[in-house]
């Protein structure tokens, strides 16, 4: 939670970096600047992604999962994974048009950053269905675990579907970036501080939902006195 | 087979709302329960929390078989339970109803419980074809047919007509001694035959 | 626990089929598509890329049409307590599954025949190319029979079925569509792979939702 307040340092100092110390790429010049934000999204997604996995697991099999809400902060964090995944799809097609002339090729990593959004709005349309209902958490975060255990396979089998589907082969450019040592510092404090973002956003979600539950129950203690 | 059941502190909200609370008791063979009060205040949900179909908000159940105790899920196997909401596969007979309950047993104790509750000559008849009466008593009919130790009620005179529940009030009182029997109701009646009580109303 | 679920599955399949509309109407909706998408194409000849993608895309919305009921049957008769209070959920989540399996072979045995009649379709490697749809039926059925069940506890309907299953079956899809390719072009070379990738995908979410079966059978 403190940690969270990070962020307060460490964005300001990205955005700085990102715009006036590392230098232009070669090729894309001034506008290679989107990858300081398009890799840490990605990057923030598939992390909000594995920890909503992880705390399903837990509030499942651990000893205190319902007291915990460990369900509601799996939700939290799939609602920030959700957001980053749209904003990198978002940098990710804008860079695309900047250095391949289109905005989407179906190549592996796209289409692996699509199938995530898939996975999270299923989530999300399963836990909509589910408000009034007390399974709610159990039944959102099984979901969850399954996605979880279906990953793999998909890892497996996305760099194998589209070079097979489609016979013209798009050579990835993207991680061919050379990148000096300013350009990987830059992306190394961005990336940690939208993971301090995420940390800070959960942190905020986490507390708000603690607040509520607390005012609901002096609500209850009032009533029956 | 000497069962016990326990309630502590058991209490029920559904979102801010609180259903009830503080519900304790504690069950033996041979003790029977009432649970009283008017439509909605949560007497069905109380059962079900005993059966441990549901988990309640705060407070615990806990079960006890011959000393040691029992699970939650596993105490399903020691129990008949019966509700207006649970209904049995109107598909089938009234005799493939029974069979599915009762697993490997063959069909004399299946046409003896039958027999019992007047549902005898439409036991090859596809459920949906019985009336609500009869539906009613061979709901009646799986609850009882493996004998458990708790009998848990809901509402089991509904549908049925004096006849009716002059069969289950019988059947009742030849069990009563080794079972342990709760029964959620608005009929005075059914109330009467426990002789503990929890009422909502209060 | 193996009479538990003989016993269960005995029942689905006495009530399924003395009520057959919901079976006959899954039949119907995959007959339905493989002649409305040959009539729609007007008697084109589509490449066997393109032939091998209707035909998932056709299998996989009759499953999402077919599979389903098993589950929701239960909800809208209420009869799903008297089922968890005399069955074991793992009984209950075996008897379905066998359930799912048979009955999305039988939607596989209507659909194909029609789908190689009306659409033209020649099969060079048969052996492969039932071997990939057996395995790839296996795989949806798995990988749905659970999500079936949770749909059906929450209360939603088909459209969220195919909502929450789409993303755990598109593997099973893209690999299928890939090795169906191959039977049709009869060029096998590593579609093999395909068959074990689908049998280890179907071992793998029928372990899991095994495991986790009771958490969404049973309420909280």
């Amino acid at each position: 939670m403190k940690t969270g307040r990070l962020v307060y340092l460490f964005m300001p100092a990205a955005i700085l970096m990102a715009f006036l110390y590392a230098p232009p790429a070669a090729g894309l010049g001034e506008a290679s600047r989107i990858v300081y934000f398009h890799v840490p999204l990605a990057w923030g997604s598939v992390l909000a992604f594995a920890v909503s996995g992880i705390l399903s697991i837990r509030y499942l099999f651990g000893s205190n999962g319902s007291e915990a809400m460990l369900d509601m902060k799996a939700h939290h964090s799939a609602g920030i994974g959700l957001t980053f995944t749209v904003l990198a799809i978002i940098s990710g097609s804008i860079w695309a048009k900047m250095s391949w002339g289109s905005y989407w090729n179906w190549d592996p990593r796209e289409t692996s950053i699509v199938i995530l959004l898939l996975i999270y709005i299923s989530y999300f349309a399963l836990y909509g269905v589910m408000s009034d209902n007390g399974n709610r958490g159990r039944i959102s975060s099984v979901y969850l675990i399954l996605v979880m255990v279906v990953v793999p396979f998909f890892i497996f089998v996305v760099p194998r579907v589209y070079p097979s589907l489609h016979p013209d082969p798009i050579i990835n450019a993207e991680k061919k970036m050379n990148m000096d040592m300013k350009m990987r510092m830059t992306l190394l404090v961005s990336a940690v501080s939208f993971t301090l973002l995420y940390v800070y956003f959960m942190g905020m979600r986490n507390r708000l939902m603690g607040i509520e539950k607390k005012i609901d129950e002096k609500i209850e203690n009032r009533r029956e006195i | 087979m000497p069962v016990i059941i326990e309630g502590t502190n058991i209490a029920k909200k559904f979102n801010r709302k609180t259903l009830f609370r503080d519900i304790s008791f504690s069950l033996s063979a041979g003790q029977s329960l009432a649970i009283t009060g008017r439509n909605g205040s949560g007497k069905s949900t109380l059962l079900r929390i005993v059966a441990g179909i549901t988990s309640p908000s705060s407070g615990s159940m806990t079960y006890a078989l011959n000393g040691a105790a029992l699970e939650r899920y596993n105490f399903f196997s020691h129990i008949g339970f019966i509700s207006p909401v649970m209904n049995v596969y109107e598909e089938l007979t009234g005799l493939e109803n029974l069979r599915f309950v009762g697993g490997k047993k063959d069909d004399d104790a299946h046409l003896a419980i039958l027999d019992r509750f007047e549902l005898r000559g439409h036991e090859n008849k596809a459920v949906r074809l019985y009336s609500s009466g009869m539906k009613q008593r061979l709901k009646l009919a799986c609850c009882f047919l493996n004998d458990p130790p708790v009998l848990l009620l809901d509402e089991p005179g509904m549908n049925l007509d004096r006849k009716g529940r002059d069969i289950i009030y019988s059947y009742l009182d030849s069990v009563r001694e080794n079972r342990i029997i709760i029964i959620a109701t608005n009929e005075n009646e059914e109330a009467a035959l426990c002789r503990g009580r929890i009422d909502f109303d209060q | 626990m193996i009479s538990d679920v003989l016993r269960q599955l005995k029942k689905d399949f006495l009530v399924e089929f003395r009520s057959r509309a919901a079976v006959n109407t899954a039949l119907a909706f995959a007959g339905i598509i493989t002649l409305s998408i040959s009539l729609a194409a007007g008697g084109t000849p589509f490449s066997t890329l393109v032939q091998a993608v209707f035909l998932w895309i056709i299998l996989f919305f009759s499953a999402m049409n077919g599979l389903l009921h098993i589950f929701t049957r239960e909800e809208e008769e209420q009869t799903s307590l008297f089922l968890s209070l005399n069955v074991p959920a793992e009984a209950v989540y075996l008897a379905k599954l066998v359930f799912n399996i048979a009955f999305f072979l039988v939607i596989e045995m209507v659909t194909c025949p029609l789908f190689i009649f009306f659409l033209q379709v020649t099969v060079k490697d048969i052996i492969l190319f039932v071997m990939t749809v057996l395995s790839g039926g296996l795989a949806l059925a798995s990988a749905v029979t659970m999500l079936a069940a949770m749909t059906a506890r929450a209360g939603g309907k088909g459209s969220l079925f195919t909502v929450i299953s789409f993303p755990v079956v598109l593997p099973v899809i893209w690999v299928s569509i890939g090795a169906t390719v191959e039977s049709l072009q009869g060029s096998s070379g590593d579609a093999w792979n395909s068959v074990v990738f689908l049998l280890a995908f179907s071992g793998a979410v029928t372990a899991i939702s095994f495991l986790l079966f009771r958490y969404v059978w049973y309420d909280e």
